[in-house]
Parts: structure tokens; C-alpha cells; sequence
């Protein structure tokens, strides 16, 4: 007889009791279109775009602006339809960065599409139409570094299992549960294609047993699907309810706790079988390939302490300033606005009032969280072990930390700082406020560069 | 307090700090403190004060004379100072307590960098301290006032039972702390509590104590005075510090894997058992620990760790 596991990852914590994500989570998604959007040709760190377009070009919709220039960049498009009116540098999160500022001249049509309301035949649509989509729709990851999509799919290892990451670990967020709630056709119509696109025999959508109301409505969905006759017969999905902790919606956490493999060192997903891709991207790639509409919008979670806490559908340049007000605004004085959800996303502003421009969404900006600000005294380590208790990826960040003030790397290497996924589980369990995290993470990076040194020394 | 701002993530954190659990730990032994008053009267209170009072004071004098960050105002002096009180007699002289308080925060504690980098227990090392240099002094342990109204010296339960006397008191007694010995040692009762109240806020796991309390009870039963299997559980357990040193001197700390915790807690109760059985001393509760303490960074490398992503050993 076989027992029956029940799926967890090691460590992790439970950092809230749920209450912050009560602020959001009944909001439902509302579309904005603001009179200009600044579009970066950096969505994500490292991912530079060449923009294609001069001041004065009128740009449609959905029209390429962009073209990749690094590894890490996907195609970039115009997300609304008007003038392009400069294509200047502008100060994103401490650096500047080529943007293309777009003034808005036409009112968007929201096109009716079956996708989005009932479950679509896909039989017709050849892998490499749905991979060529992914490509050419300028698709990155929607949760996490905006990893382009195409490429975790275009992989020559064998894939045998999909992950759609709708964990939404990080507290305060909600726009990946809006979507499943709001968008669940077009969300499962994706999963279809991307599952189609990368080979894998099944596809799962995790999410957490702290949204059961989504987990309903999309095996409905599913069980709608299957009883229209359109799904074909290889086509298994399955959504799948794991316990809530976080970081749950951490690639390889997910893997872990879902199927119960582990993701070798310097690994990808892929070497063991797997392609992980958020509930947006999926989403995102039924709009491109079913809709002909690239990814020029997303859902941004705006809340924490702002007024009305809300779900917005925006398009990508959307200015955050502007998304701020249109919640009402900050509701502390000294306070905290950060890119992303808490525990992992950067501090972009501090005390601010709503006046200054603080960041442009790009593709995998989830959510704008305003936080009353906060301070703490570091103080010694009491060795109380928390923090290997709660790592996820089993490390000691205690003795990593110490390791790394005393600069000895080859110990930090020893301790496998390389594989630290800087969840912040560490800094938040740890009684003496040590930023262990941030320290960790700045050893990790050491390590990992040292390593590639060494390589290139080898070769 | 100098507040540095963080601003780095992540920007949650748990309001769990060392001053808190330092602070639970304090008010878990505030029953046993309460117990002492009762059975060997005020001057119990006093010791205790005094012990605190020069722990703190020792530790943040330290700090401000090597111009450390100060953190005597963490509890954890309170709690040492609260422990090395309760391992002392009643009749323990006003001087010995601050040199030995002095000794446990400056030498133990703090000479070995401060907080979590003493390697033993500081409350333990000035227990062996005054053992080794005033046995006589510290070693006249007194029947509590409930049942003499004069301060009659007299051996510890398990004292008595080791120079072959009678123990002389009821399991129920030893329980309760009716009995001669150490101030804050004597009453089970009261010290089990304060560790209920621990373990229910989530500041000690309880599997190292019991790991700990069960070896020193199956080998003090199994090689028994007279011959295999004639120990006596009941005394072993009541009759002795084992459970204040189990419930708060045995600091698992530096574990975190299961296997480490019971492997540490098993090394200190073998050896507490072989003192209490072989040697001289009754207890053997403080060398026990006090080894363990020093043997912590060799038994951590048996924890099994799996790192992710690296290979299943």
C-alpha cells in the first residue's frame, strides 16, 4: 500500500495570519487606463530591449516597439494605442533606464473573445504555433525574475510535468487569486496551450489551501471542459491544494512540495522534468495565442496601508504614482512603498507623500504595497537555531552570516551559500533582527561569482 | 534605543525578540521563585534580587567599558542571575553570590564574547565554581522553614541516599519541594510549570529535557545501588536538580534537527547518570550539562543536513 505524503517543502513560515490579504482579496480586478504610459526597455533586470520606435511615431496597441537585446529580454510592445512622445532615460529603483513614453489617443476596446468564457478547441494549434506565440507575444515570467517565457519552453530535455504556480505565497497579494476567480476560462485555456507547447503528459495548478474559493471555480471549470467534449484526450489538468506556507510559490519550493523532486544545484526545472510558469503568464498566453493580443497588461495588487486597497488591470508602463492615488492615496505618514509583496520585494521609497514618481509597472511587477515604516536594532546572534529551521533550501544562515563578516568566502561556499533563494524567511524568524537575508544573499552572490571565476580559469 | 533603519527586505518580521524570550523565560521562573520564599523564606528573595541585580549591572558595565553594544537590558542577565540563585543554599553568604554572579557574567558570559557565543551554561559554570572553591559553604543546604522553624542544616535528599542514609522524605514532599537543597531546585512542581508556560509560547522545545530526564532515569534504574534494575526512579527524578537542570540549564540551542537535540541531550544524561552512579557527587546534574556544552560543536556534525538540490546522503 502506498501512503499517501502530504505535500510540503522542509522549513518555511507562516508570516501572517492572513488578515492582509483579506484587505485585497474580495477587491475585484478593475481596468485602468492612464493618459500615458512610460514602457521600459528593461522589464526585468537584465532583459534590455532596443526600441524600435522615435518620438512622434503613432503606435497601436500591441505593436512592436522592442526587440530583444539580451538573454534575458522578450519582445516589448506598445500597450496602448497613441503617440509616442519621448524616448528618454528615466530613474526606475535607483538606476536609469531607456523608456519609451506613450501619450494614450484612443479608448480601449475590450474584445470579446470565446476563450474567455468557454473552454476553446485547441486541437488545431501545433506546439510550435503555441511556442512561436510565447516568443513573438513577448511573454516573461508574471510572479518572479520575468524569465522569458519561449525559453523555458523551447528546452530539448524531456518535460514530463507543468507546474502553474497560483501559490501567492508572499502575503498582502492577490492579484494571481483575482485572476483564477475573474479570469478562470482564459486561465485554463492557457494552461491547455502552454501544457500543448511544452510536451509535459499533465499539467497542475497549485495554489493554496488558503483559497479554496479558487480552487472550486477552476476544477469547475475544468470539469465543465471535460464534459464539452473540446478538451482532447491527452489533456490532463489538475488543479492541486497544497498547505499554505510560505515561500510555497518558490520555483523550486513548488516542485518540491508538489511532486516531491528536487531541482539539482545550478540546476533548472527543466533537468528534472519540470516547467513552472505563473497563473498570469498562462493567462497571458491565451491572449496571445487565442486573442492575437501580446502582453501589454497585467494585474497589480495595490494595498496595504492606502486607502482603498484594491486589484488592477493596467497596462505595462502604467506609473505607480498614479495607481497609488487612484487607491486613495497613503494612509501613513511614515511609511514604506514596496515593489512586490513583502518579504521579498525592494523598498523603492520611503516616507513618501505621493508626489515624487516612484516606479513604472513592468511585466512582473505583482503588486505596490505601502507598509508603515519600521526599524529594528541588530543584535548578537543567540544561536537559537531559527533560522535553520525555517530555511527552505536547508542552509545555516547563522553560520553563513558570520562567515561572511569575517570575509572567509571559501567557508561560505563550504556552507552553500550558493544556494540561497533569499526568500527572507531567515530575517523574519530571526528574535535578534540580524538581516540575515540580506547578508546571505550578498554572500550567495560572492559565492556564485567566485564560481564562475574558477570556471573561466578551468576553460 | 538607537534605531538603525532597515530597509533592505524582508519587510515583515516576527515581533518575536531576544528581549522577549529572554522576558518569558524570567517570568517561567517566577513560580520556583515563589516556591523558594515559601519553603526557606525571604532571604530567598533577597539572594535572588541580588543575584539579578549583579548580573545585570556586571554585564552592562562590561559593555560600556569595552564600548560594546549594550545589551544588558535583554533579560538574559536576569535569567542567568535568576539560575545561578536558585543553585545556591539558602545560608549562602552575601559576598559568594556577587563573585559568583561576577564571575558567571564576566568570565563565562561575556569574556567569551556575550550573548549566544558562551559556550557553557554561565549559571552552571558559577555553580561548579562555588562547588569546587566553598564546598563547605555552599554545600550547607538547609530543611525548609515549613517544616523546622530553625534553620537546621541538613544533606540534600539525594545527598543523604548517596552516604548510604535514608532520604527521609516522601516522593509527594520532593515533588512539592519540601525538602533541604537549593533554592529554586527544590520544588518540581513549580519548575514544571514555569516550562509548561515555556513550551505553551513556543520558546523551548521539550523533546531535549525529556530526552535528557529519561537516560538519567533508565540508567540510574538499570545499574541501581544494589545490583541491575533496583534504582529508584522516583527519587532520581524528584529527589535532585535533574528537572531544573533538564527544563533550564540544558539549553538546546545550537540544535535543530531532532537527531542532534536527543544525541546532545543523551550525551548529557549518560554522563549525569555516571557520575551519580560512580562518583562522589550525588548530582551530577552540572557536570552532565557542562560536558554536553563542551562536546555541543562535536555532536553537530552527526546532525544529517540536506541542503537542497544536493545529493541525498
Amino acid at each position: 500500500m502506498q501512503i499517501k505524503q502530504r505535500p510540503v517543502f522542509p522549513g518555511g513560515i507562516h508570516p501572517t495570519d492572513g488578515s492582509d490579504k483579506e484587505l485585497s482579496m474580495e477587491a475585484a480586478v478593475q481596468p485602468y487606463w492612464p493618459e500615458t504610459v512610460t514602457i521600459l526597455s528593461e522589464q526585468s533586470f537584465g532583459g534590455k530591449c532596443r526600441i524600435l520606435v522615435n518620438p512622434g511615431d503613432s503606435v497601436k496597441e500591441g505593436q512592436l516597439i522592442g526587440e530583444p537585446d539580451a538573454f534575458m529580454a522578450a519582445p516589448l510592445h506598445a500597450s496602448v494605442t497613441g503617440t509616442v512622445l519621448e524616448v528618454k532615460e528615466v530613474a526606475n529603483q535607483g538606476r536609469n533606464i531607456l523608456a519609451c513614453v506613450i501619450r494614450r489617443e484612443e479608448k480601449h476596446a475590450e474584445p470579446d473573445a470565446a476563450y474567455c468564457h468557454e473552454p476553446v478547441n485547441i486541437h488545431n494549434i501545433s506546439r510550435e504555433e503555441i511556442l512561436k506565440g510565447l516568443r513573438d507575444g513577448g511573454l516573461t515570467g508574471m510572479g518572479g525574475a520575468g524569465f522569458p517565457t519561449h525559453k523555458k519552453y523551447e528546452t530539448d530535455k524531456p518535460i514530463d510535468a507543468l507546474l502553474i504556480n497560483g501559490a501567492e505565497c508572499e502575503p498582502f497579494l492577490t492579484c494571481d487569486y483575482r485572476l483564477m476567480l475573474e479570469n478562470g476560462h482564459a486561465l485554463i485555456n492557457g494552461v491547455r496551450l502552454l501544457l500543448k507547447g511544452s510536451g509535459a503528459q499533465k499539467a497542475y495548478i497549485c495554489l493554496e489551501d488558503n483559497k479554496p474559493r479558487a480552487a472550486e471555480h477552476l476544477r469547475n471549470i475544468l470539469k465543465q471542459a471535460g464534459e464539452s467534449g473540446v478538451l482532447d484526450a491527452d489533456e490532463h489538468v489538475e488543479v492541486k491544494v497544497l498547505p499554505t506556507k510560505y515561500p510555497q510559490g518558490g520555483e523550486r519550493q513548488l516542485i518540491q512540495a508538489a511532486l516531491s523532486r528536487e531541482v539539482p544545484m545550478g540546476g533548472l526545472p527543466a533537468d528534472v522534468g519540470v516547467i513552472v510558469s505563473n497563473v498570469g503568464t498562462a493567462r497571458a498566453a491565451a491572449d496571445v495565442i487565442l486573442g492575437q493580443m501580446p502582453l501589454i497588461r497585467r494585474i497589480v495588487t495595490v494595498t496595504g496601508s492606502v486607502k482603498h486597497p484594491g486589484n488592477y488591470l493596467v497596462p505595462i508602463g502604467t506609473s505607480v504614482r498614479e495607481l497609488v492615488q487612484l487607491a486613495g492615496g497613503v494612509t501613513v505618514e511614515k511609511n514604506r512603498v514596496i515593489a512586490g509583496g513583502p518579504m521579498t520585494g525592494p523598498c523603492v521609497a520611503s516616507d513618501w507623500k505621493g508626489e515624487k514618481e516612484l516606479f513604472y509597472v513592468t511585466k512582473n511587477t505583482s503588486g505596490i504595497l505601502v507598509l508603515p515604516d519600521s526599524a529594528y536594532e541588530e543584535q548578537p546572534c543567540i544561536r537559537c537555531g531559527g533560522c535553520e529551521n525555517v530555511c527552505p533550501a536547508g542552509l545555516v544562515p547563522y553560520q553563513i552570516d558570520f562567515a561572511f563578516l569575517e570575509e572567509d568566502y571559501d567557508l561560505c561556499e563550504k556552507l552553500f551559500a550558493s544556494e540561497c533563494i533569499a526568500c527572507g524567511c531567515c530575517s523574519y524568524i530571526c528574535p535578534a533582527k540580524r538581516e540575515l537575508t540580506v547578508r546571505t544573499r550578498m554572500a550567495r552572490d560572492m559565492v556564485k561569482q567566485r564560481m564562475r571565476e574558477r570556471a573561466v580559469k578551468k576553460a | 534605543m538607537n534605531q538603525t533603519k532597515t530597509i533592505q527586505g524582508p519587510h515583515l518580521r516576527t515581533e518575536r525578540t531576544t528581549r522577549n524570550v529572554m522576558l518569558h523565560v524570567s517570568i517561567s521562573l517566577i513560580p520556583a521563585l515563589l516556591g523558594a520564599v515559601y519553603f526557606f523564606g525571604i532571604r530567598a528573595l533577597y539572594l535572588t534580587g541580588l543575584s539579578v541585580a549583579v548580573c545585570v549591572l556586571t554585564e552592562y558595565l562590561w559593555q560600556k567599558l569595552t564600548k560594546k553594544q549594550v545589551t544588558a537590558g535583554d533579560f538574559s542577565a536576569v535569567v542567568t542571575g535568576m539560575l545561578l540563585a536558585f543553585n545556591m543554599p539558602v545560608t549562602v553568604p552575601t559576598w559568594i553570590m556577587i563573585v559568583t554572579a561576577v564571575f558567571s557574567i564576566l568570565f563565562v558570559k561575556q569574556m567569551f564574547g556575550g550573548i549566544g557565543n558562551n559556550f557553557v551554561n554561565p549559571a552552571l559554570m558559577g555553580r561548579l565554581l562555588t562547588m569546587v572553591v566553598w564546598p563547605g559553604t555552599v554545600m550547607q543546604y538547609v530543611v525548609p522553614r515549613t517544616l523546622s522553624t530553625d534553620a537546621v542544616s541538613s544533606a540534600t535528599v539525594l545527598g543523604a541516599v548517596k552516604t548510604g542514609g535514608e532520604a527521609g522524605y516522601s516522593y509527594l514532599q520532593m515533588f512539592l519541594g519540601e525538602t533541604p537543597g537549593a533554592l529554586g531546585e527544590t520544588s518540581k512542581l513549580l519548575l514544571l510549570v514555569g516550562f509548561a508556560y515555556m513550551c505553551y509560547m513556543g520558546i523551548v522545545n521539550a523533546e531535549a529535557a525529556l530526552s535528557y530526564i529519561a537516560t538519567v532515569l533508565v540508567l540510574t534504574f538499570v545499574f541501581g545501588p544494589a545490583g541491575l534494575f533496583t534504582g529508584d526512579i522516583l527519587l532520581n527524578l524528584f529527589g535532585g536538580g535533574l528537572i531544573i537542570g533538564a527544563c533550564y540549564m540544558l539549553t538546546d540551542y545550537a540544535f535543530v534537527t531532532r537527531r542532534g537535540r536527543i544525541l546532545y541531550a543523551v550525551t548529557a544524561g549518560v554522563i549525569t547518570a555516571a557520575i551519580r552512579i560512580f562518583s562522589i557527587y550525588p548530582e551530577g546534574i552540572c557536570f552532565g550539562i557542562l560536558t554536553a556544552n563542551c562536546l555541543a560543536g562535536a555532536l553537530s556534525l552527526f546532525q544529517k543536513k540536506h541542503v537542497y538540490g544536493t545529493k541525498k546522503a
